[in-house]
């Protein structure tokens, strides 16, 4: 008896939402959306209950820009467990070690099951270091309700099980959007969240907004030296002055992404028995979307937590130390940062202020910043090629199964005979290739996009992921109300 | 065309969670009114608590 007999009872019950029976209009799909949309900010804006009013440190910290949600809400894990669990799955289904075949349909019910249970094991693994291990969300004292007084152990019970829910309901959120709305969850949520920090790093009145920023430099209340000497200039450029580096970082991360989109080889299809009829299949260039990156940062920020969460116990000492003993090799910490050892130079570069180094700026010396951004650098890049890899694997997006898709669909590759094995092979020609590329570039973009900074702090990663996941937002409402108009297209594309 | 086949894996937008049509007999089905006023539920309840605490 495999593992699949043993898991199917607990894996075919797991609770889903019920599928839309018959075709959803899109103004409802619309609406679907969008109520889901107010249901996150408003739950984003539910302080727990029992937690200690003040500042504590955010356990995402800089990841957050990333992983939606926010700190101290109810939504306090975001999309953090979803998206751990999918880097369990696509490994294991990557290295095709799980055994499920996804054309089935009852291993399809097991890895929904499967995914299901992944999310809220993880859920419940966040959401423990979170509350337990101490300075990230400190609980009140004690608490009195209806006349009944929790300690702080109880308080933190119920904190705990107040992010558990809320991370559970992001995970049944996700799946209401995915059935019955436009896109998915998880998407519309970063959205939600990046285009929420780049309006506020814009008009925030306060210091740290673009345009207050130039209010106080336009009207001399920021000391601008001379641009004659570069320290005037250097005051325009960074980060805590003018922004004009990260305004157009932000920029130009747009205009790179949405021209990406559109660059593509194009495959000629004719159909085999209509003549005339042809059509393209396109290879992308980002092929595999910049979704697989979310996979690598998370990657990274599971490493940052941990340096995070042993940093913690450490009391007093600045230096992390296991079984008492200390391990400076493993990480030292000043102001919850990680400026030394192992977590220091696996941290990702977020700022400016992380690398210039001739600045004096930075604590570190050159060569350990040179580290730093090498070793962000390799595993963005080699990262974001081997996910990209995954992902296009497990999304069914590889040479086989589209040459499956095309032949099915009654194309072939004119001048070829018809045959999927043909269509395959032409196909493994441009699309392994091209993850590959699409995924090493998307990489570098998110490091580079770091290095100079963006507004509002949304980070490289933040401004990749909500433009491309817009961009194919848009491409999604195009194609709706395409079938919304020619209701003969739902029945050719097979969509109900 | 390509009816009867499951359109699941062309779901290039789709998450990092994917839903299939393959539905299990036995599964618990919520209904997304229910996902959307649990959660307005919950959200109310905790602010309440907050408040009278």
């Amino acid at each position: 008896m495999g593992w699949k007999e043993a898991a199917e009872p607990v894996l075919t019950r797991m609770p889903a939402v019920r599928r839309p029976e018959g075709h959803v209009p899109f103004k409802r799909k619309l609406a679907w959306t969008a109520g889901i949309l107010m249901l996150y900010f408003f739950l984003t804006n539910i302080q727990l209950l029992g937690i200690e009013a003040g500042q504590a440190d955010d356990l995402f910290g800089e990841f957050r820009a990333v992983l939606a949600g926010e700190h101290m809400s109810l939504l306090q894990v975001g999309i953090g467990p979803i998206v751990t669990a999918s880097i369990v799955l696509q490994l294991l289904g990557g290295a095709n070690l799980l055994g499920l075949d996804t054309d089935d349909p009852r291993d399809q019910v097991l890895y929904q099951g499967l995914q299901k249970l992944l999310v809220i094991v993880m859920t419940a693994l966040t959401a423990l270091p979170m509350v337990f291990a101490g300075g990230f969300l400190p609980a009140q004292q004690s608490l009195t309700l209806g006349g009944f007084t929790f300690d702080s152990t109880q308080i933190q019970l119920l904190m705990f099980t107040q992010i558990f829910i809320g991370g559970v309901l992001i995970l049944y959120m996700d799946e209401v959007v995915s059935k019955w709305g436009v896109g998915s969850g998880i998407g519309l949520f970063i959205i939600a969240g990046v285009s929420q920090r780049l309006v506020t790093g814009f008009i925030q009145p306060t210091e740290g907004g673009f345009f207050y920023n130039w209010y106080l430099i336009l009207t001399g209340q920021m000391e601008v030296g001379s641009l004659v000497s570069g320290d005037g200039l250097y005051t325009l450029l960074m980060s805590d002055g003018g922004q004009i580096i990260a305004l157009l970082t932000t920029l130009l991360i747009f205009a790179i992404v949405v021209y990406a989109e559109s660059v593509r080889v194009e495959i000629p299809l004719s159909h085999a028995r209509v003549k005339g009829a042809r059509g393209r299949f396109p290879v992308k260039l980002i092929y595999a979307s910049v979704l697989p990156m979310i996979l690598v940062r998370a990657l990274q920020a599971n490493i940052q937590f941990m340096g995070q969460i042993l940093n913690s116990q450490t009391g007093d000492s600045t230096v992390i130390s296991l079984f008492g003993r200390e391990l400076p090799w493993l990480g030292t910490y000043s102001d919850g940062q990680p400026v030394g050892g192992f977590f220091y130079y696996t941290a990702p570069i977020y700022d400016t202020t992380d690398w210039m180094w001739w600045t004096g700026e930075v604590a570190q010396e050159a060569w350990m910043v040179m580290i730093r951004i090498g070793v962000d650098l390799t595993f963005m890049v080699i990262g974001g090629a081997i996910f990209a890899i995954f992902w296009v694997e497990t999304t069914n997006m590889g040479p086989e199964a589209t040459a499956q898709q095309i032949q099915n669909s009654g194309m072939q590759i004119p001048g070829f005979r018809q045959n999927v094995g043909v269509i395959e092979k032409v196909m493994e020609r441009y699309i392994p290739q091209v993850t590959v590329i699409g995924g090493a570039l998307v990489g570098l973009l998110a490091v580079w996009a770091n290095m100079l900074g963006t507004i509002g702090a949304v980070t490289g990663t933040g401004l990749l992921l909500a433009v491309s996941i817009t961009y194919k937002l848009y491409e999604e409402i195009a194609e709706e109300q395409m079938m919304e108009m020619h209701p003969m297209m739902r029945e050719m594309f097979g969509k109900e | 065309m390509d009816k009867g086949q499951n359109t699941g894996g062309l779901m290039s937008s789709a998450g990092l969670v994917r839903y299939f049509d393959a539905e299990d007999s036995n599964a618990i089905l919520i209904n997304p009114k229910t996902v959307i006023a649990t959660g307005v539920l919950i959200g109310v309840l905790v602010q309440l608590l907050t408040f009278v605490s």
